[in-house]
């Protein structure tokens, strides 16, 4: 799958929001229970420690990612005037796709603000 | 009235495992959350039935697309976007200090007492740490302290539930699973393995028995002199 | 003049019926059309369902009183352990499976699904695999460890008898037809769409089967894993659960749940489809906000895949991590959330006639959203830990399968069966029907949730008076047989229906979708004439579409070369690519399956050296079932008339095959994941996972393996990338070349498994790299007989440059291959010797 095949206006941008989404949702899982497992922090640390900063930056990071992704379906959909209903239909949605992934994204990560990491 | 029904309705939620007749503060935390979770979700239930018959009584007479989509943003936005998001946020504003709570956290002062607790097909091994003392289907803990459960299995995955007290924990096979209960006074509760583990799963009950502090000390030190 | 056109359709439906029609008599086990098929899942899933009611039955009236002993606490265990198993497997996919495969192509104005032996197969696996699974309840040794089969309970250790075995067969089994029918109807949704039908004209519910059947393909797999390794570690000594040697009994829940979650939405999506298809029928109003469900759709498809462990809140996973499972959970009620809004927002522009499938509805709404609330409350962590196992859960699962599903599901069929059976049943007796049930649903069920909330648990078979249930209990057993007598009443109302219904007018709910321009009943080919589609709903825009259709007026009119013909199109615009020809009536689906089946009841009996030749006789049918393909004279041998444009689809280089296979490759894609992540998973979290300083696989024999492997796949891509231009001069020799050096590389890796000191019964390390091992010498040794017999194709010109359709099939599987092949050099080999052994 090369850059270009990918263009707004591809169908796959239907579902690339959700499929980064649980590339996200992955590595927040695995990633929090193999460090928990090699290199726990301390429960009287709290929520504040290394390892729930890491999780919000990232969350963070994706959250910003799919916005921008969000932000460039919706601005390559046709306007409702055009002749495109197909492309405004895959534009629109995959634009609310992102959006939803975007969201997503930041809320599975929210919980590291005040829960213990590995308890 | 109004008496009478919560007077029975309270009483129907009585009974020697019931979650809604919370002995313990975990337990009582939990039956808030579902207090409230459960009035707010019948308000929402309600309003979300009435809407649709009323939707399918009413004439909407003619209506044009514009409207259409109208009606749509406003529903759309209002029920399927803000509605849940709204729920969502203040249930889990809530609800994850509560869980938060209810962890094995280290405590301001002092320690908790550790108890193991090993789960067999089908009968609870009960031991007190640094002592001889060995229980059979009876736990022993001291009233108003947080007590620490050290949870193993001989054999299947069990579950520790004693729904006055405090939510259950899985034993599972190979690791220690620790469950912190504490009773708000000294009585007797009733406890029963929630995960199915074969023939005798409904059989495989036990009892928590909780004394004053000071009783409880003395009953482990008699109990441990007797062994 | 009248009369004249109503002979010429008369004669045009005799030619189409002969080529699409069965054979009486024995013939009818041959058929593979998707209307007798579809049929056959709804009825057999039916009557699994009267079984599994049968069983909950006995169930309630065990518990109805305290301290009962109708039955005793091992038959108990039986009973709900195969309650749950018939209702979920055997019963709620099965039928939603028949439903999409009896409508999808009617939608999408098509003849048939895309791989009709296919449907068949799948169909012939459901049953036998039913029956076996049945089987076990009448000769008394059903699976008694849960529909769940938690390890190490369900393990040869505390479950010597054979109940386990029929349960982790019987449903692999099934699960075969899951899986292909999740492969076709995604490559019919995508592919086979009439004219013009581009994706924003798609009806509404082949958005839901679409999303139902991609969760099929990522969803299914980890089960299937799951239950070879366990069939591994009960039958071979294998360890991959038990702990004592390295394995994890919490890497069953995970690969259960990452299964058992995602289910739910694969039931619920396609009865919501359901609704979303009346809805818009009975208010007589386009549905409003169609790609705000089209959104809802792809996110539920999605989100339901991160929250498998809320099933697992109380095994002792890390509370942070929990937490990020209980926001997914959460997120769910989003789309739900949207779904329910546009459902209402349509109702309120729409005037509403409220017949018996609206009233249906009504009730999956009040049902179903009360099960969702339940749904949110079992997602907050806090609450779940007091009510997990105990009998609030049973509630709200009901809530959500029965008002998720079962509602949906029979307002569908009062819907639909006009359609079938061209009669229209009996509103009055639904009514009783639809209040019975109901009414009986929700006496069982409301009240358990305070039973569950009292402490009951789930899975007992039997409790003491004064702990405060008897009269919930009581109460639910009344509700219990309520509901069945709401369900005789609405079979009985089905089955007067065929009898005495009055005769249905033609589209009798005016509906806008394409399913209703066929006659009624339906033909055997559905349309005459398969049309063009200019709007999101044909049937109202243009009235006459089913009198031109019958005219002929469109494509594909006229059956050519008794071919079975239906339209290929481009995947999102709908634009014609090709005439697919479909296979016609077979007995292969049915020899392949019923060797299987033979090879299933062997493996249960331990006669292994039946299995073998049991299995080598399926894998022989299935592959005299890919001979009759391309130019093969039983499918579409040359034909000096051929219509060049569109071409026939095995005259292309990217037909429904390939897109087939692809699809095949991700469900296999994610069965192979699932192994990996079980690898991954006992490496980092087995509680006493053990790996050998040297690993036991020897290195350079294994990279020369990989090379060989490396070559014969771009030898193969070549190939066919030449094919593609047309070049065919060599094509035979070069397959029997690439074919001679996959031989070679298989050798190499059969040696290297063999000269391996594996102890796969010592430790868990070496049981998922035997695994692993077997998985690829299984995926090379196919590639190269497959590789082999398109090279004799070549030889007698089945395929060549005039069709070049089969290579490009294989060659998605070739590189697979090669994928995985390098995937697990770099993940059990490289990365343990670079971490400092495995």
């Amino acid at each position: 799958m090369t850059f270009e095949r990918l263009k707004p206006g591809h169908p796959a941008h239907l579902v690339l929001g959700l499929v980064i989404w649980s590339v996200w949702f992955v590595l927040l899982y695995g990633g929090l229970s193999v460090a928990c497992e090699l290199a726990p922090p301390g429960a009287e640390q709290g929520a504040l420690n290394w390892l729930n900063a890491t999780l919000l930056v990232l969350g963070v990071f994706f959250f910003v990612m799919l916005l921008a992704g969000a932000y460039m379906s919706w601005r390559h959909a046709p306007s409702a005037e055009s002749d495109q209903p197909q492309q405004r239909f895959l534009g629109r949605v995959a634009a609310a796709v992102y959006l939803f992934a975007a969201i997503a994204s930041l809320a599975i990560a929210v919980p590291s603000l005040v829960m213990p990491p590995c308890l | 009235m109004t008496g009478i029904a919560s007077c029975l309705l309270l009483s129907a939620c009585s009974g020697p495992l019931s979650s809604l007749d919370p002995a313990g503060p975990h337990a009582a935390s939990a039956a808030l959350l579902w207090w409230g979770m459960f009035g707010f979700f019948t308000v929402i239930l309600l309003i979300v039935v009435a809407l649709w018959l009323y939707a399918i009584k009413r004439d909407p007479g003619t209506v044009s697309d514009v409207e259409a989509q109208r009606t749509q943003n406003r529903w759309v936005l209002g029920g399927g976007l803000i509605l849940p998001v709204v729920s969502i946020t203040v249930i889990l504003l809530v609800g994850i200090p509560v869980g938060r709570s209810m962890l094995p956290l280290p405590l301001e002062s002092g320690q908790a007492l550790r108890v193991d607790v090993q789960a067999h097909q089908w009968r609870w091994e009960v031991s007190y740490p640094d002592t001889d003392v060995g229980l059979t289907n009876e736990l022993h803990i001291p009233a108003g302290k947080a007590v620490d459960l050290h949870l193993t299995t001989a054999d299947v995955i069990h579950s520790f539930w004693v729904p006055r007290l405090a939510g259950k924990l899985d034993t599972m096979p190979g690791r220690t699973n620790i469950l912190r209960i504490e009773a708000d006074a000294p009585g007797t509760y009733h406890g029963q393995c929630a995960e199915f583990c074969g023939l005798e799963h409904t059989d495989m009950r036990f009892t928590v028995i909780a004394h004053e502090p000071a009783t409880f000390d003395s009953w482990l030190k008699e109990k441990q002199n007797d062994d | 003049m009248i009369e004249r056109i109503a002979e010429r359709n008369h004669g045009r439906h005799q030619r189409l019926d002969r080529v699409w029609s069965y054979k009486p008599g024995w013939g009818a086990f041959a058929a593979v059309n998707h209307t007798t098929i579809g049929l056959r899942f709804l009825v057999t899933g039916l009557i699994f369902f009267l079984v599994g009611g049968l069983l909950a039955m006995l169930i309630r009236t065990q518990l109805a009183l305290p301290n009962q002993n109708i039955v005793s606490p091992a038959l108990y265990n039986q009973l709900f352990t195969m309650h749950g198993t018939v209702m979920m497997f055997l019963f709620a996919i099965p039928v939603l499976e028949g439903a999409a495969m009896y409508l999808i192509p009617k939608m999408i104005g098509a003849r048939d699904l895309v791989f009709p032996r296919l449907s068949a197969l799948g169909y012939w696996c459901y049953l036998f695999g039913g029956l076996i699974i049945m089987s076990s309840l009448l000769l008394n040794i059903a699976p008694d460890a849960g529909w769940f089969m938690y390890t190490p309970l369900s393990s040869i250790e505390y479950s010597p008898g054979p109940g386990s075995d029929f349960w982790l067969i019987g449903i692999t089994f099934v699960e075969i037809s899951a899986i292909s029918a999740g492969v076709e109807l995604v490559v019919s949704i995508l592919r086979t769409r009439t004219k013009g039908m581009s994706l924003n004209r798609m009806p509404v519910f082949c958005w839901y089967i679409l999303a139902m059947a991609f969760m099929i393909i990522f969803g299914f797999p980890p089960l299937i894993l799951g239950s070879i390794l366990l069939e591994l570690e009960r039958a071979a000594g294998f360890i991959f659960f038990a702990v004592d040697g390295g394995g994890d009994p919490l890497l069953w829940q995970h690969l259960f749940w990452l299964f058992g979650h995602p289910e739910v939405y694969i039931i619920f999506l396609p009865a919501a489809g359901i609704v979303s298809t009346l809805i818009p029928v009975f208010a007589q109003r386009p549905l409003v906000g169609y790609r705000w469900i089209v959104l809802a759709i792809i996110v539920m498809g999605f989100i339901s895949f991160g929250l498998w462990v809320h099933h697992m809140f109380t095994v002792g996973i890390p509370s942070l991590a929990l937490a990020f499972f209980s926001v997914a959970s959460m997120l769910v009620a989003i789309p739900t959330g949207i779904q329910i809004f546009a459902w209402l927002a349509t109702l309120w522009s729409g005037h509403v006639k409220y017949s018996l499938p609206m009233l249906w509805i009504v009730g999956f709404l009040v049902v179903f959203v009360c099960g969702g609330f339940t749904g949110v409350m079992l997602a907050l962590v806090p609450f779940n830990w007091q009510v997990h196992d105990t009998h609030f859960v049973v509630a709200h699962m009901h809530y959500v399968l029965v008002g998720g599903m079962m509602f949906p599901l029979v307002a569908g069929l009062y819907y639909w069966l006009p359609h079938v059976s061209g009669r229209m049943s009996s509103e009055r007796l639904g009514r009783w029907g639809f209040w019975l049930f109901f009414i009986g649903f929700n006496l069982t069920f409301f009240i358990m949730h305070l039973t569950g909330l009292l402490g009951m648990p789930r899975r007992v078979y039997s409790y003491d008076a004064g702990l405060g249930w008897e009269w919930f209990n009581l109460i639910s057993s009344i509700g219990g047989f309520i509901t069945g007598i709401g369900v005789a009443v609405i079979i009985l109302d089905i089955a007067l229906h065929f009898r005495f219904g009055r005769k249905a007018d033609r589209n009798p709910w005016n509906a806008d979708t394409l399913e209703w321009a066929t006659p009624m009943p339906v033909t055997t080919y559905n349309f005459a004439s398969l049309p063009t589609i200019e709007t999101r709903t044909p049937m109202w825009d243009r009235p006459d579409l089913p009198e031109r259709i019958e005219n002929g007026e469109f494509g594909l009119d006229e059956p050519r070369h008794d071919l079975r013909e239906t339209w290929g199109s481009d995947a999102v615009t709908g634009e014609l690519k090709e005439i697919v020809h479909l296979p016609a009536n077979s007995w292969l689906p049915l020899l392949s399956a019923s060797f299987i089946a033979l090879m299933c009841i062997c493996l249960l009996t331990k006669s292994y050296l039946l299995a073998l030749p049991a299995c080598l006789l399926a894998v022989g049918y299935l592959l005299q079932w890919s001979w009759h393909n391309g130019a093969h004279p039983i499918a579409a041998p040359f034909y000096d008339d051929e219509p060049y444009s569109p071409p026939l689809h095995s005259r292309t280089c990217d037909g429904p095959g390939r897109w087939g296979m692809i699809i095949t490759m991700m469900a296999n894609g994610t069965l192979y994941a699932s192994l990996l992540f079980g690898w991954f998973y006992l490496w980092t979290a087995g509680p006493s996972w053990q790996a050998p300083d040297d690993g036991p696989i020897s290195f350079w024999p294994l990279l020369a393996s990989g090379g060989l492997l490396t070559i014969c796949v771009l030898l193969y891509r070549q190939l066919v990338a030449r094919l593609g231009r047309g070049e065919s001069n060599g094509l035979e020799r070069g397959l029997w070349l690439a074919c001679l050096i996959g031989l070679v590389h298989f050798a190499t890796l059969l040696w290297v498994l063999l000269a391996a000191p594996l102890q796969p019964t010592m430790s868990a390390h070496d049981s998922v790299l035997t695994v692993m091992l077997m998985y690829l010498l299984l995926h090379s040794g196919l590639a190269v007989i497959l590789t082999g017999l398109q090279a004799v194709r070549v030889r007698i010109r089945y395929v060549g440059a005039r069709a070049p359709y089969e290579p490009f099939v294989l060659r998605p599987f070739w590189s697979y291959t090669l994928g995985v092949f390098w995937i697990s050099f770099a993940a059990f080999i490289l990365l343990p010797m670079g971490w400092g052994g495995g």
